[in-house]
């Protein structure tokens, strides 16, 4: 027995032990690794092969023992022997990532482990191996036999060729063209790219149209929560949709727990729009009793589309039921206080503007906002209105929003008297340029004999103070955009007036 | 390598030696095997039965390097070289020195072989009498693979039939085995797919049609995960069967409307069987999809109901030829006297475009051959003979093993190449059970 062959023997036994003790990153592992290829490989430079037969306790190399190791935790040709293995077959050519591969791969621990499957799932370039099964023994089988019968054979071929129509002349040319070979290599790489699990789901949900046996039933129903583990939610709503046939199944009822929920807070922040369009058409399946965790996953939206794309998918599942919102009405987390009063606005509820009526003075700024969304989207335009007079000028300024977006003409002279008054020039230029827009929206005819005088105004003090005044009022005009507010303009830019003319030459401008 | 080589003795041919061309694919020729030889000492290709080796790595026939791969072989069996060896240390002039009688014909290889010295060039030499007698010896390691393999089908399909839980595991191991022997010996695993049993006619055929499919989906270049994944679902195809009652199965008269409905259900119940025993893992989805599908023709028809635009997966059509062949070749109740090989072969060509997809039946005549294994063909010289392996360049011109002689008796007979065999001629395929022979008894 050649020395170096003990030695590689020896090595490798060690390689194994090492790696089982520290996992194959570790640098100890490594440092009886790298030695071990350098020995292997130096011996596959003079050999064209290493061939390692394994017995149950024993390494050996041409029927000669070199390691033996009868512990049977610990012994390596053990485990191997265990699993199948009999032969290991080292080649020249190998590669130190592939032994690495093979090294991790036989160092498995567990009993669960089939090392020899593993070892085939590796397909390996330089290493190959033999396995026999457990109880491997020649088995007995006899050929069947087979009598000689009075058939007249030449008659049954003539048969076949006159049922099948074979024309026995015919060339069968084998050869692939071109096109048929791209073909063939196409769809083998489509192959590839196949995704099993929608293929599957399309087999199992086509059977359900003809029959309903209990395992297709249970494995949809499990592939569903495969899919929703996967952020698949296409096909999870294919699958739900197709079960809608079984009423003795409900798919979603494992989801509708807060935990699962709640996790889908790091999806629906996902960078995929359709991801997040596909979650939003699967959860239309939900029940009412989800709604209170949707609520608390909507605080964590962090994308204000997706939070009212959210928003009206729920109003869609509460089918004008607001017992889940009204849960939530008097909560003292204002995140989730403002996303009930979200929701029972766009639901519409006739109840809702006395349930909003308590909150309208509530201390947070947003809670106020959002209450305006609400009376908007029920129509109460009045309670905006009273929002003008808030202390916080983004509540004021959302209140103008919302009655711009109105058009609410009996505010129209409390906003003419706002803007005449000598306090509006204090407010800040946004503020101003909404009761402007506001202005305009809920006016009549009127609105423009107002602006231009107030864009005309004349002024014998303060005239500075004024021009963001007439600046407004030239921007309004321009708004309307009408022939009577064009020449009002047209003829502002002919004035004297520097700061007329300048706001009206301004106002055309940005035209 | 065999594509560059390949390409270099094709300019060869045409060209002069000094011709641009010639020199081009040498040089691409060299310096890929220049990097070869950083790796490995030596580079042998080695032609052992149909196959190549290089550096005891068998090469295999896929579509992709078919033709060269093919061409290198026939060349090296035509000046009967076993092995040729390019050591370190060779250059650009030698190989294009050697390649320029590379594609001489036997005789004035010989000659001019010994007369030019080659230093880095070295080659092994055999004969047509021994390769030949050693075709049916050795593939002891297949044989057990089969048959272990044909009792873990047993098994698997008994379990499933009685309500047992299926080893998995085992059914893995089985198919990995097989890969393992189609790697080592596609056509002697072939070979056994000859052995058809009437009696457990279920088990040999889904065992069979794995392995057909196998040796096709390697044909075609699937991967070794691919073709795990095929071996299985061509196993599992006809798992439904177990649930259909047997008296329904084994009929030997034309079974009814209602009979066949029945019958054609075994592809949903075979959905039903996979998902039991193998959940839904990649494994079973695919076995499970294959199973619903592997009636599915080419042209949307086929059963069980499906949307004519809705195509079977490649996995399903491969299954679906291989099913037809083997089930055409083999006796059933309803069908005593199968279809001889090459019937059923034509009958494939015939329905491809309707039944079949009509390249992967080119590709599957091109790996049967005119003549599949396991064909008896009678001689021009009243002799009859057993195809026991094919030619792939020849493939109306297989190898044979004589079993019946001119006066009609049994014998244990010679082999012969019927392309190297001058004189001898195919009169017609016939039925070896004319002689109470099972052709699988020369095989197993």
């Amino acid at each position: 027995m050649e020395n170096n062959l003990i030695d590689i023997v020896k090595s490798l036994v060690k390689t194994v032990k090492a790696i089982q003790m520290y996992g194959i990153n570790h640098p100890s592992a490594k440092n009886f690794c790298v030695p071990f290829y350098k020995k292997l490989t130096d011996f596959l430079k003079n050999n064209p092969e290493l061939d390692l037969q394994i017995e149950q306790f024993f390494i050996l190399h041409a029927d000669e023992i070199i390691h033996e190791e009868k512990e049977k935790e610990s012994s390596i040709a053990f485990r191997l022997f265990r699993n199948g293995i009999r032969n290991i077959n080292f080649t020249e050519g190998l590669s130190y990532d592939e032994l690495l591969l093979f090294l991790e791969t036989i160092s498995q621990f567990s009993r669960e482990q089939d090392i020899a499957l593993n070892l085939w799932e590796h397909d390996f370039t330089h290493i190959n191996f033999y396995v026999v099964e457990e109880e491997e023994q020649i088995l007995d089988y006899k050929i069947p036999e087979i009598p000689v019968k009075n058939i007249d054979y030449d008659a049954n071929i003539n048969e076949i060729i006159n049922k099948e129509k074979i024309d026995l002349n015919a060339i069968m040319n084998p050869d692939l063209a071109f096109e048929e070979f791209n073909d063939l290599k196409t769809e083998i790489s489509n192959t590839k790219k196949l995704l099993v699990v929608p293929l599957g789901i399309t087999t199992l949900i086509n059977i359900l149209k003809t029959n309903k046996p209990r395992e297709v039933i249970e494995s949809l129903n499990e592939l569903v929560t495969q899919c929703v583990d996967n952020n698949d939610f296409y096909n999870a709503r294919r699958i739900v949709y197709a079960l809608k046939q079984c009423p003795d199944i409900n798919p979603i009822e494992k989801f509708e727990n807060e935990t699962t929920i709640i996790g889908f807070q790091n999806m629906i922040n996902t960078s995929s729009k359709d991801i997040f369009d596909e979650f939003i058409s699967f959860i239309r399946f939900f029940s009412k009793e989800s709604i209170p965790h949707f609520i608390n996953l909507m605080v964590r939206i962090k994308r204000k589309n997706r939070l009212l794309s959210l928003r009206s998918r729920i109003i869609n599942i509460a089918r004008n039921d607001p017992t889940h919102f009204l849960k939530y009405s008097d909560s003292k987390d204002a995140a989730i206080l403002i996303n009930a009063i979200a929701l029972l606005g766009l639901m519409k509820f006739k109840d809702t503007l006395s349930l909003l009526q308590p909150l309208m003075f509530h201390p947070n700024p947003l809670v106020r906002i959002e209450i305006i969304t609400a009376l908007e989207n029920i129509g109460q335009i009045t309670n905006i209105a009273e929002f003008l007079d808030d202390g916080n000028s983004d509540v004021r300024l959302k209140a103008l929003q919302a009655l711009t977006k109105i058009r609410y003409p009996k505010i129209y002279d409390n906003l003419l008297r706002r803007i005449k008054s000598k306090d509006f020039r204090d407010f800040e230029f946004t503020e101003q340029k909404e009761y402007f827009n506001c202005l305009v929206a809920s006016g009549g005819k009127e609105v423009i004999k107002h602006l231009k005088k107030i864009l005309f105004k004349w002024l014998f003090f303060g005239r500075k103070k004024y021009t963001i005044m007439r600046k407004l009022a030239a921007l309004a005009l321009v708004n309307i955009n009408s022939k009577e507010t064009r020449e009002i303009l047209l003829h502002g830019v002919k004035k004297r007036d520097k700061n007329i003319k300048s706001a009206c030459e301004m106002a055309l401008k940005q035209k | 390598m065999t594509s560059l080589y390949y390409a270099l003795i094709k300019a060869v041919q045409v060209y002069d030696l000094n011709n641009d061309v010639v020199q081009r694919a040498a040089k691409k020729f060299f310096s890929y095997i220049n990097s070869l030889l950083n790796i490995y000492s030596r580079i042998i290709l080695v032609r052992y039965r149909d196959y190549i080796f290089f550096n005891k790595q068998r090469l295999r026939f896929e579509i992709d390097g078919y033709a060269s791969l093919q061409f290198i072989h026939d060349k090296l069996k035509k000046l009967n070289i076993k092995s040729l060896i390019f050591s370190s240390g060779i250059d650009k002039n030698e190989i294009v020195r050697f390649t320029s009688i590379f594609k001489e014909e036997k005789e004035t290889f010989l000659k001019q072989f010994s007369e030019k010295k080659f230093n880095h060039v070295n080659i092994e030499f055999s004969t047509i009498e021994e390769e030949l007698s050693d075709y049916l010896h050795d593939g002891e390691r297949i044989k057990r693979t089969y048959f272990r393999a044909l009792k873990t089908t047993k098994d698997l399909m008994h379990n499933l039939g009685t309500g047992q839980p299926v080893d998995i595991r085992s059914s893995k191991r089985v198919i990995y085995n097989l890969i393992d022997a189609l790697f080592q010996d596609e056509f002697g695993l072939l070979a056994l797919t000859t052995l058809k049993n009437f009696d457990e006619y279920t088990y040999n055929h889904s065992l069979n049609v794995g392995i057909l499919s196998l040796t096709l989906g390697q044909r075609i270049g699937l991967d070794k995960k691919d073709l795990v994944k095929l071996g299985i679902s061509g196993i599992l195809h006809d798992i439904g069967k177990v649930i259909i009652p047997k008296a329904l199965i084994y009929k030997s008269q034309r079974l009814t409307d209602e009979e066949w409905e029945t019958l054609k259900q075994h592809s949903y119940y075979g959905v039903k069987q996979i998902l039991k025993a193998y959940g839904l893992d990649e494994l079973g989805l695919i076995s499970m999809i294959v199973a619903y599908e592997h009636h599915w023709n080419y042209d949307g028809s086929g059963y069980p109901a499906h949307r004519q635009n809705q195509k079977p997966i490649l996995f399903s059509k491969i299954v679906r030829i291989c099913d037809s062949y083997d089930a055409m070749t083999t006796p059933r109740t309803y069908v005593p006297i199968p279809y001889l090989p090459h019937l059923a072969l034509k009958v494939l060509w015939k329905r491809r475009n309707t039944f079949f997809d009509p390249i992967l039946v080119k590709v599957f005549t091109r790996l049967l051959g005119q003549y599949p294994i396991g064909s008896c063909l009678e001689l021009s010289n009243g002799e009859i003979g057993l195809v026991i392996r094919q030619n792939q360049s020849n493939s109306d011109l297989p190898i044979i093993k004589i079993v019946i002689n001119k006066d009609e008796e049994k014998i244990d007979g010679i082999i012969i190449d019927l392309s190297v065999q001058n004189g001898l001629k195919i009169v017609r395929p016939i039925y070896l059970q004319k002689y109470g022979i099972n052709p699988a008894s020369y095989f197993v």
